[in-house]
């Protein structure tokens, strides 16, 4: 790390005039949940991409198990508090499992 | 020619070494291909991604959309040490990004229960009542590379382009908090920012013992690469910790607390932790006994000039370049094998831009028709090197195994 000189650093104040503000506008999901005859399929759509995008979930390795699924679940309820109600939950999983894991049918 | 990512590797590779390098150095892509593709297949198993072109960004690796987490394309590292801001990785935890910020406006508060003075740090004081420093310095995901873990683990499945490489011009934090006129009784210091989580839970905040928020090397960067930082790299302020994993440096950097006990958020722990022992390793499929938080680097170097499964002319000179850094001792030798590692030769450094920084390394030979398994192995200053096979833990942190890039020559 070394100090900058005067010079550099007075440059740098008149750049930071110009800083200002800046918007950001994101692109759409490059992918959606992917469709299933599973109960659990419109409580995903209704309770995990409305925070997050579904990469998250197509892009595990094929061998993430059902234990994988049921602890990411509890914890989007318990650490990041989404509202998803405790009933639904083992129907999600089995979605997510059947979907995205080890259980794929395939 | 005009002035494309393409085209800007293209005139490199020919400079580098001629027209035969050029095509051995895209490996498996034509030129064509790699200019216009929308999709890229990492080489694990689900490995098809989408590139697509964010705000201040080139297209990158979507590893997901929401919130954004963008993987730099391999061939980035070989246009040159510094990673240009529009292909810089992207990695974010919560959905929760601002909309807008006003870089004039914007404010960092600090306080904490053992900062005897809060106050509110403005843009404006941040440039022109602190003296400015500049580092060159690797930022690199802790899960960087973990798709190529074997055994699988689950999370981000990145393969090596979590990283990248910047000249960053900032305030060293200890010159802000002498000026809270921090307490005999602070332990750590913590820092989030304006990115929020959306349900309330899980707000993105990391920590610092004080010890090192108060070594000189902390800083919080207001320039990335003599520009303003993208507003996807944490405009308009991100704190800097060179020579550690990514997760510290938190982006658009609006509170700073200094505490007089150990911050045990969901980001401090459970989450970003390896096996507190010597390697950070344990036995595949198991658990470790007891977790510290991810700290400095280990020692990486990567092959950039040619790729896994390239082949290239027999008989012709072949002049093969990459990078290697680490934690901050700095790069002392890179080794290099073209028989998968059964005799080493020593590479040729090429110019310090600092111990933080991408090091380049050269080296070359005539191949004759045949295969190779070319490899490198980084030392730092310290003596401590990569592992020859891949150390393994359950959330696929720190991976730098010596890497194979397996060529034919015909």
């Amino acid at each position: 790390m070394k100090p900058i000189t005067p010079l550099v650093a007075a440059a740098l104040v008149a750049l930071a005039a110009a800083a200002g503000a800046k918007d950001l506008a994101l692109p759409p999901d490059t992918v959606q949940l992917t469709p299933s005859p599973l109960p659990g399929y419109a409580k995903a759509q209704a309770n995990c991409t409305m925070c997050h995008s579904a990469e998250y979930m197509l892009y595990q390795p094929p061998s993430a198990a059902r234990p994988y699924w049921d602890a990411m679940v509890h914890r989007m309820k318990t650490v990041f508090k989404a509202p998803i109600a405790d009933e639904d939950m083992p129907e999600i999983v089995d979605y997510l499992a059947a979907t995205y894991g080890k259980q794929q049918m395939k | 020619m005009p002035d494309t990512p393409s085209n800007r590797l293209r005139r490199r590779l020919v400079v580098a070494g001629g027209a035969g390098i050029a095509s051995a150095g895209l490996g498996a892509f034509s030129r064509a291909a790699y200019a216009q593709r929308t999709s890229i297949e990492l080489p694990v198993a689900n490995g098809q991604r989408h590139l697509v072109a964010f705000p201040e960004k080139r297209p990158l690796i979507v590893l997901t959309t929401r919130p954004p987490q963008l993987e730099t394309p391999f061939e980035v590292f070989n246009d040159g040490l510094i990673t240009p801001n529009d292909a810089f990785f992207v990695r974010y935890h919560n959905n929760g990004l601002p909309a807008s910020i006003d870089g004039d406006r914007h404010v960092i508060k600090i306080g904490g229960n053992a900062a005897g003075k809060p106050f509110v740090l403005t843009m404006a004081d941040l440039r022109t009542q602190y003296k400015p420093v500049e580092v060159v310095a690797v930022n690199q995901c802790s899960g960087n590379s973990r798709a190529l873990f074997n055994p699988r683990v689950t999370g981000g499945q990145l393969t090596n382009g979590a990283m990248g490489n910047a000249r960053w011009v900032g305030v060293p934090l200890k010159d802000i908090l002498a000026r809270a006129e921090i307490k005999d009784s602070a332990k750590q210091v913590t820092f989030d920012g304006l990115d929020t989580a959306l349900m309330g839970g899980g707000d993105f905040v990391k920590a610092l013992d004080i010890g090192q928020a108060m070594n000189g090397e902390v800083m919080i960067a207001y320039q990335m690469n003599g520009a303003d930082l993208p507003m996807l790299n944490g405009y308009p302020v991100r704190l800097i910790v060179p020579g550690y994993y990514g997760t510290y440096w938190v982006k658009h950097l609006s509170e700073i607390q200094v505490i007089d006990q150990v911050y045990d958020g969901f980001w401090m722990k459970p989450a970003y932790r390896i096996p507190d022992n010597a390697c950070n390793c344990v036995e595949p499929g198991t658990a470790p006994a007891a977790t510290r938080p991810i700290g400095r680097f280990n020692v990486r170097s990567f092959i950039t000039s040619v790729t896994d499964g390239a082949r290239v002319p027999a008989g012709s000179p072949l002049a093969v370049r990459g990078i290697a850094f680490d934690g901050g001792q700095g790069i002392r030798e890179v080794a290099w094998s073209a028989d998968g590692g059964q005799s080493w030769r020593e590479a040729a450094l090429g110019q310090e831009l600092g111990r933080f920084s991408f090091r380049e390394f050269t080296f070359g030979f005539t191949p004759q028709a045949g295969a190779y398994d070319l490899r490198v192995r980084a030392f730092n200053r310290s003596g401590e090197s990569q592992p020859m096979q891949a150390l393994w833990n359950p959330s696929g942190y720190m991976r730098n195994v010596v890497e194979s890039v397996k060529i034919q020559a015909s």
